[in-house]
This record gives C-alpha cells, structure tokens and sequence, in this order.
C-alpha cells in the first residue's frame, strides 16, 4: 500500500482498535502502571517529573496536572530520541534550512519567522505513541509509561505551508524530510528525521517557536518544533534546523521501523507471532485521562467531590465524556468545557457527585468522539508488540472516609 | 521620524530568550544491578543512553533483550562485537529477564 493511501486509512480506522478477533496465546491489557515517584531532580525549564531518562532525557507529567485544558510548559512531558541535544542555541544565528526541490532555497532566521510570515496559534495535543504502555502484558519493548507522556499547548507558529510557497515547491515534488538538531554519539547512526507528504500539509501544520505565550522550554525542542495536531508525537519535530523537498521517500528507522502497529483492522497480534505488515502511528485514537482524585486519594462521606480530567481525540473533536461509579454498570454525562480551544486539543470535563458509600470507589471515565468513537475498556484493548496506541477507560481507584 | 528611531532601535535588539546561556541536564543516578559483564554493559550502552533505557522496559526474553542489542548495532550502527553482544544480553537477561528464552 503506498504510504498516502494509509495515512487515509489510518485516519477511518483509528479509533477501531478494539475490534477484532483474540487469539488463546494473545496478550492481555488493564490499566497503566500509576504509583511512579516524581523524581526529586528538576530539569532544566522543568518542576520534578517522573524521570525514566536523563540520557536522552525522557520525562514524565504526573496525573494531576490532568485537570486543565492546557498543560504548564515546566510541567510537559519530555521525549528525546538521541544523547546529545544541543544545550545552547543563539536565537539571533539560528536558521531553518528549507533546500531540495525548491524554486528558491531558504535560510529562515527566527527573526523573519516571527515578524515575515503571518503568525498563526493552534491548541493541540502532543502525546506519544507509546503513552500508557505500562497497560501491555507481556510487557511490550519501550518505556513503560503510565499516562502523562502526554500534554496540550497553545501552539504559536508559522503554517509550513506558507515558508514552502514562499521557497515555490518544483513541479513533481512529493516529500518533505524534517530534520531535528539532535544528534546520536556515532556518526553513523541515522538522523532524527520525519518524512511528511506534502498532501498531509494544511493550514493546521505549523513551525512553532512558542508554547502557552513562552518560548518553547529547550527540552521540548527550543527554538522551533514541528506541530501536526491530531498526529502522535514522533512526528513533532523537535529543534528542526533543515527542511528538505523531495520526489522520493526515503526509508526511516523511527517511522518505517520503530513507531508502527500491525498493518490489520484491528491494529493488533499476539507475543507469539508478530504480523508480518506494519505501518506507522498516525492520528491519535480517543482517550480521557482523570486528573482529580487520583489512585488513593480519599474522598469525604457525603461531601461534594468534583472529578475532574481531559479528553482528546485525533481531531473530529470530542462528543461526551461519561462517567460511571458503578464499574461500568450505569454511565452518566460529565460537563465539558465550552471547546474554545478548538477540536485538537483537550476538553477538560468535571462531574459533581456524593460519595454515599464508605470503602474503595471505583471512578471511571470514557470519552465519545464525534464520529461515534469510544474508549474500550482496558482489558479489551488489543495487544501490539511496540506497546503504542493505549487508549483504555480510565480508572481511578479512591477511598472513601 | 520618531517612527524611524524606533525601527532601527528593534532591528537592533537581540532575540530575547528566555534561557540565555547553556542548559545544564542534570546527571541521574539510576540503580543499575552489578553482575557479570556489567563493565562491557557500561562501555557499550553508556555511549549512547542513561541506565533508565535499561531498567524502564519492564523484564523481558532473551530473544527480546538479543533483539533491543542487534537494534542498537543494525539501526543505531553502534559498534557492538559480536562477542560483546552475548555478554550484554547475558547481562540483560540474568537481571532484568523474564526467565523465557523468547
């Protein structure tokens, strides 16, 4: 299949991961791990997160911070690839190189960026891939993430597509590569790079330099990052310093290799056998994340409590939020926000209730897309080999007092 | 005029970043298990990530630690021997094995 034909796809089926067919020997979900520490190491632009890496650094946001619509950049997940980032990059001699099948090759200073191109803002949500892969059993290869690889930003930028007419694409330009300045310890080893179909450029796909009114925190990709909303991470460039245009796709070990699911309806296989086709994460699936109570919090006999969280999807926008105190029994409708920060990025909900019962409370939380789309419940999740695409009811466990 | 003046003031006025000099990652200790052949581990693996890449993927197969070793040499090109490789993979599995040989 060619690759555009399944980004198409990608897009109807998405969403659709639950269906399909279980095998005897076949992997099994539930909820992600959610007891990790926040470490007591700040880094760099950061509060202490939970800290799987220091070495590319890979930084995780805490369940708390899952109540507001967007996410406090000191507080944003980290998700870096290759050892050594660059720790110092003068903003007055960066360039964004943009060369290959142009009319014009251009080196765009962050000066021009801001103040030659039409400014345009985006609220949209970066998750990756891999986020809540602690769900997977076996164990899935990778970080064994709970739910905060994740997080939504106000995203201020310049649309790709406008520094590419202004470069003027040759006729029989197909590809874009986007490279990001992280760099591995061997020469050898392959460039960060993300190969994007100019077909998969709208107004939405930007070059941001700004993230909730600041400039992006180095560790998500200061001075600029690539911003494709609706799309899993691995595709958000980060530190991007050369755009090339090109007629031909050229094989990549993170988007051919690394971030791919079974090329099958259900997007599943089993530990035993891995199915044998794969294509690579594309748009985002719908989830809900609660924020307020967390796993142990306690709750007061009788007294108000107000549970609060975040739903998103790949862009069709969010339909409903529902909630249920009785293990899925009985759902009710939860509040959402008004929606103001548009379909790519979180609907923060709340639900009001009084706990009548002393003991453990089970709270749970499924999100409805627009297309009709809803959470599974974690054990029905299908199991992948890379431990990408979690998308479970969300479960919180509190106690009652 | 004025108007001017205040042009070429902006034109002159740097870029300002919020961080103005070097960031610093700060260096984590993760705790890593002593066995054998933990100095080829740290000699090869080091090169490229923190010990957190090690112990965060949860306990796995022989096959599957094998195959995180022949990504790093195939994909990454980390020039791993092939004798280092068995021994990094002895490493992996005996510490952070599942106990299954696939």
């Amino acid at each position: 299949m060619k690759r555009r034909e399944f980004f198409k796809k990608a897009a109807v089926t998405a969403g659709a991961a639950a269906l399909g067919t279980t095998a005897a020997e076949a992997g099994t979900t539930h909820q992600p791990i959610d007891n990790r520490k926040i470490s007591d190491v700040a880094f760099p632009e950061k509060r202490p997160l939970i800290t799987y890496s220091d070495r590319p650094p890979l930084l995780e946001t805490p369940r708390e911070v899952f109540t507001c619509a967007l996410t406090p950049n000191d507080q944003f997940f980290v998700r870096w690839h290759m050892p050594d980032i660059p720790t110092y990059i003068d903003p007055d001699k960066f360039t964004i190189s943009v060369n290959g099948m142009v009319n014009k090759a251009l080196k765009i200073s962050l000066k021009e960026l801001k103040e030659d191109y039409e400014q345009v803002e985006v609220a949209a949500v970066l998750q990756c891939g891999g986020n809540s892969r602690s769900a997977f059993s076996p164990t899935a290869g990778g970080i064994q993430w709970g739910n905060g690889a994740m997080g939504c930003a106000l995203w201020k930028g310049v649309r790709l597509r406008d520094i590419l007419d202004r470069a003027g694409v040759k006729k029989g330009a197909e590809w874009l590569a986007v490279r990001g300045s992280e760099k591995a310890a061997y020469y050898e080893t392959p460039d960060f790079i993300r190969e994007l179909h100019l077909d998969e450029l709208d107004d939405h796909v930007i070059i941001a330099y700004q993230m909730n009114g600041e400039d992006l925190p180095y560790l998500n990709g200061f001075p600029v990052r690539l911003v494709i909303p609706g799309v899993y991470s691995d595709s958000w460039i980060k530190m991007i310093d050369n755009i090339t245009v090109s007629d031909k796709y050229e094989k990549l070990f993170f988007m051919d290799h690394a971030y791919v699911v079974p090329d099958n309806e259900c997007e599943c296989e089993t530990p035993e056998k891995k199915f044998p086709k794969t294509k690579p994460i594309y748009r985002m699936n719908v989830k809900s994340v609660i924020g307020y109570p967390t796993n142990g919090d306690k709750l007061t006999l009788k007294s108000q409590a107000v549970v609060r969280g975040v739903a998103f999807d790949g862009g069709a926008g969010i339909k409903t939020v529902k909630i249920s105190l009785d293990g899925g029994k009985t759902w009710e409708d939860a509040i959402l926000d008004s929606g103001k920060l548009g379909r790519y990025a979180y609907r923060t909900f709340r639900y009001s209730f009084k706990p009548k019962k002393l003991g453990k409370l089970e709270i749970m939380a499924k999100a409805i897309n627009k297309l009709g789309e809803e959470q599974p419940l974690a054990k029905d999740i299908k199991w992948n080999h890379g431990g990408y695409k979690y998308n479970g009811i969300d479960v919180v466990t509190v106690e009652v007092v | 005029m004025k108007k001017i003046v205040l042009t070429t003031l902006i034109a002159l006025t740097p870029m300002m970043a919020q961080v103005k000099e070097k960031i610093e990652v700060p260096y984590v200790a993760f705790p890593i298990k002593m066995g054998k052949g933990f100095d080829v581990v740290q000699a090869n693996c080091l090169m490229c990530h923190s010990f957190g890449y090690i112990i965060n993927q949860g306990r796995q197969s022989k096959a599957f630690w094998r195959g995180k070793v022949d990504k790093m040499i195939v994909h990454f090109k980390a020039p791993i021997s092939e004798q280092d490789a068995k021994i990094i993979t002895d490493y992996l599995f005996e510490h952070y094995g599942n106990g299954k040989e696939k």
